[in-house]
């Protein structure tokens, strides 16, 4: 019987589902080994049960909790797609400004005022913190990156069909980046979040003459002190190391020492 | 042997020519600073002079940071297919420096001991050398003379040596080398092992960073630590990356890993790049981890390069004071300040 | 220009392309512990320690211990816990699937050491694997050996292997069987409880004519060592087999050398006193 798959979304710009429908080369392939019931980007079935359910988006609100509870009791397997789901991603910035100040930011002090008073309005006011999936419910498998990477899905795909667990190494974005010849980043007297990274990305930001802002979320022996320090040798100044570490990974305690 | 005297020009024009028949690999400028060993085309810049060490060293171009071994099919009656993947394509890599060969003749000796390594032997075979000598340290970090390796030729195809009136002398050593270099009109030298004795363009003493011990008593000053508090001083800002080890001309451990095509059929077996101080090196299929501490992986980097195949191969340190690792480490560790710690530390 | 050294494609064959095997039987031998007959094209040809690489095309490869003694006949027979993504595939393999088998390699064991001797194993948990290639041979020539005892500890009855030839070794081939569990864990077991250091200070022993044999995780070696040691045995007199993680099996990946030798082709079995100059041996 071929796996039941679908496809789920909370706070995200659902990019990562588009970076997957964008493999079209395999993606027929995938198809003819997997069932695809729920794709909101690409179809409309539901079902009760599901084999894999990958989740795009970060949790906001109460319900999105009662959702993601729900769904992770009808599947057996629930990946992490994307940063928004791994770790929060560019909206956990919000985590420190209040709702209020950001609305004004947004729409400006007038509006704010208005809807402040508007008791239709006070939802708004309960979205108070951008969590990854895993603060909330048990993740078995995480696809890193914004948006995910093609080659870690159909790893995580062909791990699933054959009954193993996927193995993504836990290296920084520095050894991607050696491999491929790079010169580094600090070479060119910029600063890059690529040794305290989950690599995976084939470090395509710094191929591409950018560098590495840290969207796959810290490793697990992230020596973050050591980062700190080589920031600071950069003469950056610790209220912009702090939102350069807040850019992808707000929800995470990456940077509280700074 | 054959020596030859020519100029800069012919040599460059000769690469030009080499390169129009068959692949070249020679030294080029990149991005803001840095240099890479890149196929020569009909426009690129051929210049020895200005150089610094490459990002990734020549050796790399043998043995790749993702290489196939093998490939197999299941058919349908049952039956397994598997092939070796082997690359017996010629290429030339030209502008090696010595302490670059140097690194390509000790990979020589650890990948055809014992079993030998058919992917890597089977492309070294088919690549020739131009060795380029060294007359000025080619940056602040280099330690080539105080490990040895600043005059190795040897495993070079040709070797080229600038000498003092702005002539080269060229030392044809391979038969392969004498098939490059057929055509050429370069002077034919009858005392060539002279002129490189008295004629060499002038060097500066000390060549780059020196030990305040000999290269053979290096091993020595490294074989007798185990416990040291130098271990840990110089792993607190190490990010464990591997950079270190994935741009150093002597690493050369690696991952193996297979994919299975979407057929379900077909598929391959490739090896990567791999490093000892990355955290999952020495981690066993039940989780173990036999080196679970960034100081424990540095002593056996450390070790390994002036220790263990020092003693195993009897060709000195197996670093060749490149200082690629140092000048690449973003946490600012260099292999030479850990190895002159030990040395200044005396008998514990 | 192009020369091709022909002799690299048989090289390569030899090196890093597996023999296909047949699994011609499987049996569950604990709950995450599989048994697997292997049938192979030709003879394995291996020695008592000795170890294959073993893959599922398309998925990996690792080190597995040989568990049968050595024989003439193209039989291989495997443990293998469930412990990894290598294994778990394996666990899906069904009677009739194909394994990739390289090897054997390493060591091993060898029988001159043990012959008119005292024999003592000492396994802890799946290190009984390994031992039994070694324990075959030795009751094969059964006469040709003193006393053979075995200490088998694990860490709960469920756990413990080989349960039918731990039977067979105490009541045929003459062996004192010494069968230890960490904990019963409320199932019924009518051995002992406790660590395999417990009994070594008790056993009928001569130490100076006795050669030990010690397999297990990484922890049980310093204790067993050193309780062996305070009975009165050498380090010559005790060999050890240790795990690392294994990637080509033929020192060159790197990645199973412990300090200056390399687990795949000096080990995986050595002489503790071989070991003295190895700090990183029992870390």
């Amino acid at each position: 019987m071929k796996p039941k798959v679908a496809f789920f979304d909370f706070a995200s710009c659902e990019g990562c589902q588009l970076a997957i429908l964008n493999c079209e080369d395999i993606l027929l392939d995938i198809l003819n080994l997997v069932n695809l019931v729920e794709f909101r980007e690409a179809l409309s079935e539901k079902a009760p049960r599901y084999d894999i359910a990958f989740v795009e988006g970060s949790i906001h609100r109460d319900e999105d909790i009662e959702r993601l509870q729900n769904l992770r009791s009808r599947t057996t397997v629930l990946v992490a797609l994307g940063a928004c789901a791994c770790n929060g991603n560019v909206q956990a910035r919000s985590n420190f400004v209040a709702p209020a100040v950001n609305y004004e930011v947004i729409y400006g002090e007038e509006a704010r005022n208005r809807v402040q008073v508007d008791a239709d309005h006070w939802s708004l006011w309960s979205h108070t913190r951008v969590r990854p999936l895993d603060a909330v419910v048990k993740v078995d498998a995480y696809l890193r990156g914004c948006p995910v990477v093609p080659a870690e899905f159909l790893h995580l795909v062909k791990s699933v069909l054959h009954g193993t667990t996927p193995f993504f190494p836990p290296d920084a974005v520095c050894v991607e980046c050696k491999k491929n010849g790079n010169e580094c980043v600090l070479e060119r007297g910029e600063t890059c979040m690529g040794p305290i990274t989950w690599g995976g990305c084939n470090s395509i930001c710094v191929n591409n003459g950018y560098v590495c802002d840290g969207c796959r979320g810290t490793l697990p022996h992230a020596n973050i002190d050591s980062h700190i320090t080589l920031m600071r040798e950069h003469n950056i100044k610790d209220e912009d190391i702090r939102n350069r570490y807040r850019l992808f990974l707000g929800a995470e305690p990456i940077g509280r020492g700074v | 042997m054959s020596y030859y005297l020519t100029t800069l020009q012919n040599i460059t024009n000769w690469i030009r020519k080499t390169a129009s028949e068959n692949p070249v690999y020679f030294p080029e400028k990149f991005g803001h600073a840095s240099y890479r060993f890149a196929e020569v085309k009909a426009d690129s810049d051929i210049q020895f002079e200005h150089y610094t060490p490459t990002v990734l060293p020549p050796v790399k171009l043998l043995i790749p940071a993702r290489e196939e071994l093998l490939s197999f099919k299941k058919h349908a009656d049952g039956k397994t297919e598997i092939n070796p993947t082997l690359d017996e394509s010629f290429r030339v890599i030209a502008g090696v420096r010595p302490c670059d060969l140097k690194a390509i003749f000790l990979i020589d000796l650890f990948l055809k001991d014992g079993v030998p390594d058919a992917h890597y032997l089977a492309r070294r075979e088919n690549t020739a050398l131009v060795g380029w000598a060294c007359t000025a340290p080619c940056d602040s970090r280099v330690f080539c003379a105080a490990v040895d390796s600043l005059h190795h030729t040897e495993g070079a195809d040709i070797f080229i040596t600038p000498l003092k009136h702005g002539d080269l002398l060229v030392e044809v050593k391979t038969e392969l080398g004498e098939k490059l270099a057929a055509g050429t009109d370069w002077q034919t030298c009858d005392d060539g092992p002279a002129r490189k004795v008295g004629t060499v363009a002038d060097m500066p003493e000390p060549f780059g960073r020196t030990f305040p011990v000999t290269a053979q008593d290096i091993y020595k000053n490294v074989a007798e630590k185990w416990k040291s508090p130098v271990w840990d001083k110089h792993v607190e800002r190490c990010f464990s990356c591997g950079s270190c080890n994935l741009v150093c001309p002597t690493c050369y451990c690696f991952d193996v890993s297979d994919d299975m095509n979407l057929d379900v059929a077909s598929g391959n077996r490739t090896r990567t790049w791999d490093g000892c101080m990355l955290p999952h090196f020495a981690v066993v299929g039940g989780g173990h981890n036999f080196r679970p501490d960034p100081a424990a992986r540095q002593r056996h980097r450390v070790k390994r390069k002036f220790e263990y195949l020092t003693e195993k191969f009897g060709h000195g340190a197996v670093c060749v004071g490149c200082g690629r690792c140092g000048r690449q480490c973003t946490a600012k560790i260099d292999i030479y300040d850990i190895v002159a710690d030990l040395i200044n530390e005396g008998d514990q | 220009m192009k020369t091709v050294p022909s002799q690299y494609d048989q090289i390569a064959r030899e090196t890093f392309l597996p023999q296909i095997g047949k699994i011609v039987e499987i049996a569950d031998m604990t709950a995450k512990d599989r048994y697997f007959r292997i049938e192979l094209e030709k003879p394995l040809g291996h020695g008592p320690g000795q170890f294959v690489m073993v893959s599922v095309l398309g998925l990996g490869e690792a080190p597995i211990s040989i568990s049968n003694g050595p024989s003439e006949d193209n039989i291989l027979e495997m443990v293998i816990r469930r412990i990894g993504r290598l294994t778990q595939a394996i666990h899906e393999l069904k009677v009739g699937d194909q394994l990739g088998i390289r090897g054997p390699y390493g060591s091993g064991f060898n029988l001159d050491d043990f012959y008119s001797h005292d024999v003592l194993f000492v396994a802890g948990g799946l290190g009984l694997v390994p031992l039994r290639s070694l324990i075959t041979p030795i009751i094969k020539e059964r006469g040709r050996f003193g006393n053979i005892t075995l200490i088998s500890g694990c860490r709960n009855p469920a756990e413990e292997l080989y349960r039918d030839q731990l039977e067979t070794w105490t009541t045929d081939a003459g062996m004192d069987v010494i069968r230890l569990v960490d904990g019963t864990e409320n199932m019924p077991w009518e051995f002992g409880t406790g660590l395999v250091t417990d009994p070594i200070p008790k056993l009928e022993m001569d130490p100076k004519k006795t050669m030990a044999a010690l397999c297990g995780p990484p922890v049980m070696y310093k204790f067993v060592i050193k309780a062996l040691n305070v009975r009165g045995m050498n380090f010559d007199q005790i060999f050890v087999d240790l795990e690392r993680r294994m990637k080509c099996g033929v020192g060159k990946c790197g990645h199973c050398q412990i300090n200056k030798i390399y687990c795949c082709q000096d080990g995986p079995v050595f002489r503790f006193s071989d070991l003295s100059g190895i700090p990183e041996a029992l870390q």
